[in-house]
C-alpha cells in the first residue's frame, strides 16, 4: 500500500504539535509557597499525558487536513478472455457503404460506421478482455494502449466512426499493433483484430520482420475484410498475378504462411461482419490472468478518529482544571 | 473531588465543540455546491513544423509538439474532477478524433498515455492547411454536443501558402473554445527527421517546393517555379503566425491564447465562461478539522491578562 497526500503542504501544520511541549495550556495560579509542595510523580505524569494528548491531537488533525490516501491498487484476478488489439482501417475508402447484397437495415451505413457499431457491441460483451486500439491509414495512429478502461474504449470506438483520410498502408499498422504486446504478460489469448477494406503490398524485408514479431509475441490474427462486391476475393487466385492489382489475395497468402493462428472473414455486408465478430467471440476464451484496479482509499477519517480521542481526553483534563484554589 | 465545579472555562467548551465537530467529521458530511466543470476536445497539430525547437523554458521540452504535450498534461492535472477531455489530431486539412471526451480523473492514466504517444509520424499527409483544419475541428466539436469546447493547438504554419483564406461556413461562436498558438515569433528552421525519428538536418526551401510539385493536384498551389536556385538552398523557416491565427479566431468566434507557459494555458482554460456549473459534492471535513485544531491550540495562546499578572 503506498501512501500519498492530496495537499502535502498542509503537513507543515504538524509543526504546531511542538507547542504543547513548549508552553502550558493550563491557567497558572498564584500560590505563595510553591517551593513547599513536594515533588509529585503522579502530577508530572498527568502533565505529560496532557501535553502528549494535545500534541497527538494536533498532529492527527494536521495529517488529516493534508488528506492522506492509499494509492490505487491492482489486485490479480482470473477469468477467461483475451488481449485484443483492434487495428482499424481509417482510410478514406472506409467512408463508402457496402454496396451490393444487404441483409438488414443499414443500407446507407458506411463501412466504418457498421464496423464501429459491431465493435461497440463486441467490446461491451467482453467484460474480462483488455483492449487496445490502433487506427491506420497512410500511417498508424496510437489511439489507446491495452487497457480495461471500458469507458475509454467505448469513447475511442465511437470516434472511429468519423471520416477517414488517406491511403491504406497496412504494414506500419501491424507493427504498431504488435508493439502493444511488448512488455505485457503472456496470459489468455493475444489477438490482433484487423478490420479493413483493402490491403497494400508489403515489402519482403518488412514481411519477415512482421512474421518474426507475430511468432515471438504469440499473436493470433483475425482479419475482417470488408469486401466490396466487386473487390477481390481472398481465396480466389487472380488471373493477373501482378500484386499491384490484387494486394488482398497476396496479403492473405502471406498471413497463411506466418505460422500463427490466422483466420480471415470476408464480410461484404453488415450481417457477415456480425457473424465474423461472433466467431472471434466464440473462439477466444482462454484462461486470463488480469489485474483489477481498486480505487484510491481516503485515510483522513482514521486521523480524525484518533484526533477525536485526544480531544476528548483534553476536554476531561480541562474539566478537571480549577480556576482558583478551593477554599 | 476536583470535578465538583460545573462552572467551566471557555476553553473547556471549545474542546467539547471540537470533539463534537470531529465526531461529525466521522460521518463524512458533504455539501453539494455548484462548481464549474469543463468538456474540452483538444486537437493537436502534428505537422512537421511542430518539431521546431523554439521553446526555451527550464525543465520543459524545446520542440513545439513536446511543449504542447507537457502543457496539456498540466491542464489535465488542473481541471476539476468531473471535467471531460477528448483528443484529436490535425494535419493536412482534416481532424481525426482519437476518442470522444471522457471524465479526466477516472481515466487520467489512459488519457496521459495516449497524449504521450502523440507523434508527428502519425500524420497521414504532410501538408498543413490551418483554416480548413480549424473549420473541420469546429465541425467535429459541434457533433459532440453543445457543451463541448474546442482547443485547437497549432503554430499556424501554412504549407504550402494559400493565396486566399477559405470561407468559414459555420456560425461564428456556435462552438466556443480556444485557438492556441505555439512556437516563437522569430523564424526558426524545421528539423527534418526520418521515420525512426532521427534527425537528418533541416527542411530547405527546395525540399518544400518539391513536395509541393508532388501533390500539386491536391493543393493546387503555385509551385514558385521562378524561384532562383540559390534561394532554394536556404532553410525553410517557420514562426508562429499570430496575425493569421488571431484573424481566424475572430472569424470563428474562438478566443486566442499564445502558449508560453503551461500554467497560463491551464488558467485560461479554467475561465468560468467555458465551463458549466454542476453541483459537485464538496467534502466539509476540512472545515470541522480546522475548527478542532484551533480549539486545541486556544489554551496555548498567551493569555491577554498574562502581562498584567502579578508574580
Amino acid at each position: 500500500m503506498s501512501l500519498a497526500f492530496l495537499q502535502p503542504w498542509l503537513l507543515a501544520l504538524s509543526l504546531l504539535a511542538v507547542i504543547p511541549f513548549l508552553r502550558t495550556g493550563q491557567k497558572a495560579l498564584t500560590y505563595s509557597s510553591v517551593a513547599l509542595i513536594p515533588e509529585d510523580r503522579l502530577s508530572r505524569a498527568v502533565d505529560w499525558l496532557i501535553r502528549c494528548a494535545a500534541a497527538a491531537s494536533i498532529l492527527c488533525l494536521a495529517i488529516g487536513l493534508a488528506g492522506p490516501y492509499a494509492r490505487e491498487q491492482w489486485i490479480e484476478k482470473f477469468g477467461t478472455g483475451a488481449h485484443i488489439v483492434l487495428l482499424l482501417d481509417r482510410s478514406s475508402s472506409m467512408n463508402d457503404n457496402f454496396s451490393g447484397r444487404h441483409m438488414g437495415g443499414g443500407v446507407y451505413e458506411s463501412k466504418s460506421a457498421a464496423a464501429r457499431r459491431m465493435l461497440s457491441q463486441f467490446v461491451s460483451r467482453r467484460q474480462d478482455d483488455l483492449f487496445a486500439m490502433i487506427a491506420f491509414s497512410a500511417s498508424p495512429i496510437y489511439v489507446l494502449p491495452l487497457t480495461q478502461d471500458r469507458a475509454a474504449i467505448a469513447a475511442a470506438i465511437r470516434s472511429a466512426g468519423g471520416r477517414g483520410h488517406g491511403l491504406t498502408n497496412i504494414a506500419p499498422g501491424l507493427a504498431m499493433a504488435l508493439s502493444q504486446f511488448a512488455g505485457q504478460p503472456v496470459t489468455g489469448s493475444r489477438i490482433i483484430l484487423l478490420v479493413s477494406d483493402g490491403a497494400a503490398r508489403i515489402e519482403e524485408e518488412t514481411r519477415e520482420q512482421l512474421k518474426h514479431a507475430f511468432r515471438e509475441n504469440q499473436v493470433a490474427l483475425y482479419w475482417i475484410y470488408l469486401r466490396n462486391p466487386t473487390g477481390a476475393r481472398l481465396a480466389q487466385k487472380p488471373k493477373n498475378l501482378a500484386s499491384g492489382t490484387t494486394p488482398e489475395y497476396f496479403l492473405h497468402e502471406y498471413f497463411n504462411t506466418m505460422g500463427v493462428p490466422y483466420r480471415a472473414y470476408e464480410a461484404d455486408n453488415p450481417e457477415a461482419l456480425k457473424r465474423a465478430i461472433a466467431d472471434v467471440e466464440r473462439l477466444e476464451n482462454r484462461p486470463l490472468r488480469y489485474l483489477e484496479k481498486l480505487p484510491r482509499k481516503d485515510l483522513s477519517g482514521h486521523c480524525y478518529a484518533a484526533a477525536l480521542l485526544g480531544v476528548v481526553l483534553l476536554a476531561f483534563a480541562k474539566a478537571g482544571e480549577i480556576s482558583e484554589w478551593p477554599a | 473531588m476536583i470535578f465538583h465545579r460545573w462552572k467551566r472555562s471557555g476553553s473547556f467548551w471549545l474542546l467539547i465543540l471540537a470533539a463534537l465537530a470531529l465526531a461529525l467529521a466521522l460521518l463524512r458530511p458533504t455539501l453539494r455546491l455548484p462548481q464549474p466543470v469543463y468538456r474540452y476536445v483538444f486537437v493537436v497539430d502534428i505537422t512537421q513544423s511542430m518539431n521546431v525547437r523554439d521553446y526555451h523554458v527550464k525543465d520543459l521540452p524545446a520542440d513545439r509538439l513536446s511543449f504542447t504535450k507537457a502543457a496539456l498534461h498540466k491542464v489535465l492535472e488542473d481541471l476539476p474532477c468531473g471535467s471531460e477531455a477528448g483528443l484529436g489530431l490535425f494535419t493536412t486539412q482534416n481532424v481525426q478524433l482519437l476518442f470522444e471526451p471522457i471524465e479526466i480523473c477516472e481515466h487520467l492514466s489512459v488519457i496521459n498515455d495516449v497524449l504521450a504517444h502523440i507523434d508527428w509520424r502519425m500524420a497521414w499527409a504532410a501538408n498543413s492547411h490551418i483554416a480548413q483544419g480549424l473549420y473541420a475541428g469546429i465541425r467535429e466539436t459541434q457533433k459532440l454536443g453543445d457543451e463541448t469546447r474546442l482547443v485547437f493547438i497549432t503554430d499556424g504554419q501554412q504549407t504550402p501558402p494559400l493565396p486566399q483564406r477559405p470561407v468559414f461556413q459555420g456560425k461564428p461562436g456556435a462552438v466556443k473554445g480556444w485557438l492556441v498558438g505555439v512556437g516563437g515569433l522569430g523564424p526558426a528552421p524545421i528539423p527534418r527527421m526520418d521515420m525512426d525519428n532521427r534527425s537528418i538536418g533541416f527542411w530547405k526551401k527546395s525540399d518544400i517546393a518539391m513536395t509541393r510539385v508532388g501533390d500539386a493536384g491536391a493543393s493546387g498551389a503555385n509551385t514558385g517555379a521562378s524561384r532562383r536556385a540559390d534561394q532554394d538552398r536556404e532553410l525553410y523557416l517557420s514562426s508562429l503566425d499570430e496575425t493569421e491565427l488571431k484573424a481566424l479566431a475572430g472569424i470563428t468566434g474562438l478566443r486566442y491564447h499564445r502558449l508560453e507557459r503551461p500554467g497560463a494555458l491551464s488558467a485560461a482554460l479554467r475561465a468560468p465562461e467555458f465551463g458549466q456549473m454542476r453541483p459537485v459534492a464538496a467534502d466539509l471535513r476540512w472545515v470541522l478539522a480546522t475548527w478542532a485544531l484551533a480549539a486545541v491550540l486556544v489554551p496555548y495562546l498567551p493569555s491577554p491578562r498574562a502581562s498584567s499578572k502579578r508574580g
